[in-house]
């Protein structure tokens, strides 16, 4: 294996990496704030297909970028009403979020460019050359050259997991979200709208799933498949809990969660174990999820009003 | 000056009105308290008068000024505070990130984590309320996580205390702290609302009495002109008789017996580190102690819950080595447990349902697969009249009855399920005086019966008075054996904190 074999690897890792990063912070963010959000897999899908409509009649991947987390609020919006406002069950509202993504993208797929399973292809994606952050600098440094030449989606997903790491820990809003999700009564007496922070975290939280899902159709690959996107919201779920609901943590579950997507080219590049079942290495996210679940690599724990709708005048 | 006046307030939630035109008004610098039995709309009036409800009619000022309080902001705005019965604390943040939340110092946008510390420890000395600015809120005992509380709203600026009930969950020494924290609070000029359904406390602290009952008004009384009976008539409506009887039953067999026994609590930390006693018939002997010192590890081995690490337990006098809970029972073992909404009551069903639990297996209740629920709901019946369950419907949903009445249904339950051995697990927790009567009349009457009962209880007073024998419990171990002739709420307040014991000779 030499050198630039190491790198590719490394550079398709964070590739696989990047859409279940976006879910994951999704899902931090939101749920952070007291709202369990599983729709982030249909909200994925909604911001994979709008994507590559703005990229692919814009000509732009920006505006597909737009598009896609404009799409993202709105999904994010219909959840925070139904969740927030009505104080609907939270699954409830996810699962219908996933299945009418399931449908409508299909659905529109097949109206706007009459095709099945695939949209066109992309000439101007962030996969592109013409929009990868080059730093020709770091090509000659071993691992470090895999970050000369990536996608800006990539990047964006590792600057926004800081950023959401200051949000939430040092920043009066992250106080105050944190407070919303552990104990919303108590953020009432102390004169916090948890219903104004719960919206927001949730739509912002809809957008970063919005963006993952462009990251998916505009970097990852360079067009919108039907299968879209592939259970890979789950994964970011799985991958926050894993990360124990903080940024940094989903970041490193999303990273090992993503080396595990590349098991199989590790195995075709260097020979090793060869007569591993494809399947098997692919199930690895899962059985990790598992066994941070059930205690083994210590304790995950939710913030502790998450999921539960909030009624100011409950009795 | 009135620093805060409500006039002909009410509250009406469906099909319940809470509050019935109120109207009375706090002087400033006065500790002005509010009693009632659970459910006479105490806390209800208090959310209101602090922005959580909006009332359904009626006015409230504040330094004379009449005002509309819309929500909490508007209540801080008006410099008030509230220190709630549930503490409103999030156990994962620092003690400072609970005190600041919601009225942080900032840089831009950001947090100011390092100022936030200082801000607390300069408060905590001003005031002279002592705690770790950060230290996990979690980790501090009950009666310094209500300082923090306290901390939280005088850094708000409140010059109106509002306090829910705050000694509910404090242990005697405590509540005297408390009490000095008031006083000083008192003296530097803030009026405190003092809720609470405990009266002797409210003799002990408090300046002037106002007593509701089922939403209304009863009367405003002065410390001075009153006295505990007169005040629990009018809680209650009736004469209330608070003394307990002496019952003199004679002791029969060993019912229960426990011996070296060693439990590890739920963190895996030996809790309970070898206990030796026995209950006989006809005997109640009462469990006191600080709570967190074993008490619970006791019961839930006693319960079946968790297994005791070594150690052996005899119920009438058959080794209760490795048995399940519906073996204990069928053994004769009954349970009144504190935790009514977690242990005691499926809180969603009805009362019909909740009275036959651990019996609904067994005849006439149930015949082969078939439930026979004409069987059950004249069981049920019979039950909520012996015990005068209200309102009485059996298919009300047990989480909508009050604390003494799910209390009552509990009991209903317990005692008629065949037993010799009762354990009652703080029996009294959250009970007004009504209740609380009700209970130690049934736990006299199951001594009468020749029952062996465990008391377990917090209350020293109870302790005292129901007990034959009193096991003294601190750090996992009994410290000290007694019975109430030989004892004081004082001596035993001591022992239960381990003044005087010298360890290596208990263990």
């Amino acid at each position: 294996m030499n050198i630039t074999q190491i790198n590719v690897t490394i550079a398709q890792m964070l590739d696989y990496t990047t859409p279940i990063l976006f879910a994951a912070l999704c899902g931090v963010l939101s749920e952070n704030s007291g709202v369990v959000n599983i729709g982030l897999d249909g909200i994925m899908r909604f911001g994979a297909f709008f994507g590559l409509l703005g990229a692919y009649f814009s000509h732009s991947p920006w505006v597909g970028l737009l598009l896609g987390i404009a799409v993202g609020c709105a999904v994010g919006a219909l959840h925070a009403f139904i969740t927030i406002r009505w104080n609907g069950d939270q699954t409830v509202s996810g699962v219908a979020v996933n299945v009418i993504a399931l449908g409508l993208m299909t659905y529109l797929l097949e109206y706007i460019f009459s095709t099945t399973g695939y949209s066109p292809q992309l000439e101007n994606y962030f996969g592109a050359q013409a929009y990868r952050v080059h730093l020709p600098f770091l090509a000659k440094i071993p691992l470090l050259g895999a970050l000369s030449n990536l996608s800006v989606m990539i990047w964006l997903a590792f600057i926004l997991t800081i950023v959401l790491h200051v949000l939430l820990y040092h920043t009066v809003l992250g106080l105050r979200m944190r407070t919303c999700g552990e104990n919303p009564k108590a953020a009432t007496t102390l004169g916090i709208n948890v219903f104004r922070v719960r919206w927001f975290a949730v739509i912002a939280g809809a957008a970063l799933a919005g963006i993952g899902g462009v990251a998916l159709s505009t970097s990852s690959f360079s067009g919108f498949s039907d299968s879209m996107p592939n259970g890979i919201g789950f994964i970011g779920l799985a991958a926050m809990i894993f990360g124990k609901w903080t940024p940094f943590g989903a970041m490193g579950a999303a990273l090992l969660f993503g080396t595990g997507q590349i098991v199989q080219s590790i195995i075709a590049v260097t020979g090793i174990a060869p007569n591993l079942a494809p399947g098997l290495t692919l199930i690895l996210p899962y059985v990790l999820t598992l066994a941070v679940l059930a205690g083994f690599v210590g304790r995950s724990v939710a913030p502790a009003a998450d999921g539960l709708p909030y009624y100011k005048e409950q009795r | 000056m009135k620093a805060l006046e409500v006039r002909e307030v009410s509250k009406m939630f469906p099909g319940n009105l809470a509050n019935d035109r109120i109207s009375f008004s706090v002087e400033k610098g006065e500790i002005f308290a509010i009693v009632g039995e659970n459910g006479a709309g105490k806390t209800t009036l208090m959310n209101i008068i602090y922005g959580i409800y909006t009332p359904s009619a009626g006015t409230i000022f504040v330094n004379e000024k009449e005002v509309k309080i819309h929500s909490v902001e508007d209540a801080i705005r008006l410099r008030m505070g509230m220190v709630h019965q549930e503490f409103m604390l999030i156990p994962r943040f620092s003690v400072t990130e609970n005190i600041v939340v919601g009225d942080e110092p900032r840089k831009g946008i950001f947090f100011d984590y390092t100022r936030a510390v200082r801000e607390v420890r300069e408060l905590s000395e001003r005031v002279s309320l002592t705690v770790d600015a950060q230290a996990t809120t979690g980790d501090l005992p009950v009666g310094i996580q209500q300082r923090v509380e306290i901390l939280k709203v005088l850094r708000r600026g409140a010059e109106i205390l509002i306090f829910d009930e705050p000694t509910a969950v404090l242990t005697p020494e405590e509540t005297a702290d408390l009490f000095v924290t008031m006083r000083k609070l008192q003296e530097e000029g803030k009026t405190i609302l003092f809720i609470s359904h405990k009266l002797k406390e409210v003799m002990e602290i408090a300046d002037r009495i106002a007593v509701l009952r089922r939403g209304k008004l009863q009367g405003i009384v002065n410390k001075k002109d009153t006295n505990e009976e007169e005040l629990a008539r009018m809680m209650v409506g009736r004469n209330v008789v608070l003394e307990i009887p002496k019952l003199d039953v004679p002791v029969g067999d060993v019912a229960f017996a426990c011996h070296d026994l060693h439990v590890k609590n739920s963190r895996g930390y030996e809790a309970l580190k070898g206990v030796s006693f026995e209950v006989r018939g006809g005997e109640i002997v009462g469990v006191a102690g600080v709570q967190g010192n074993g008490q619970d590890e006791l019961v839930n081995a006693m319960i079946g819950f968790s297994r005791p690490v070594s150690g052996s337990m005899e119920l009438n006098r058959k080794s209760m080595h490795m048995v399940t809970t519906a073996q204990l029972r069928k053994e004769g073992m009954s349970y009144i447990t504190e935790d009514r909404a977690r242990r005691g009551l499926v809180m969603p069903y009805t009362v019909r349902d909740n009275a036959i639990m651990g019996q609904h297996l067994n005849k006439p209740f149930s015949r082969g697969l078939r439930m026979d629920y004409e069987k059950v709901a004249e069981f049920a019946e019979g039950k909520v009249k012996e015990y005068d369950i209200r309102p009485g419907d059996i298919y009300d949903t047990a989480g909508s009855l009050s604390g003494g009445n799910q209390q009552k249904l509990i009991l209903a339950r317990e005692l008629s399920l065949p037993h010799n051995f009762l354990i009652a697990s703080q029996p009294t927790r959250g009970l007004d005086v009504g209740a609380t009567e009700f209970v130690y009349g049934k736990l006299l009457e199951e001594k009468k019966a020749g029952k062996a009962i465990l008391l377990i209880s917090l209350e020293l007073s109870e302790i005292l008075g129901l007990s034959d024998r009193i096991l003294v419990m601190f750090d996992g171990h009994i410290v000290g054996e007694t019975t109430p002739d030989k004892t004081t709420e004082e001596a035993l307040g001591l022992l239960m904190l381990g003044v005087g014991i010298d360890r290596k000779v208990q263990s």
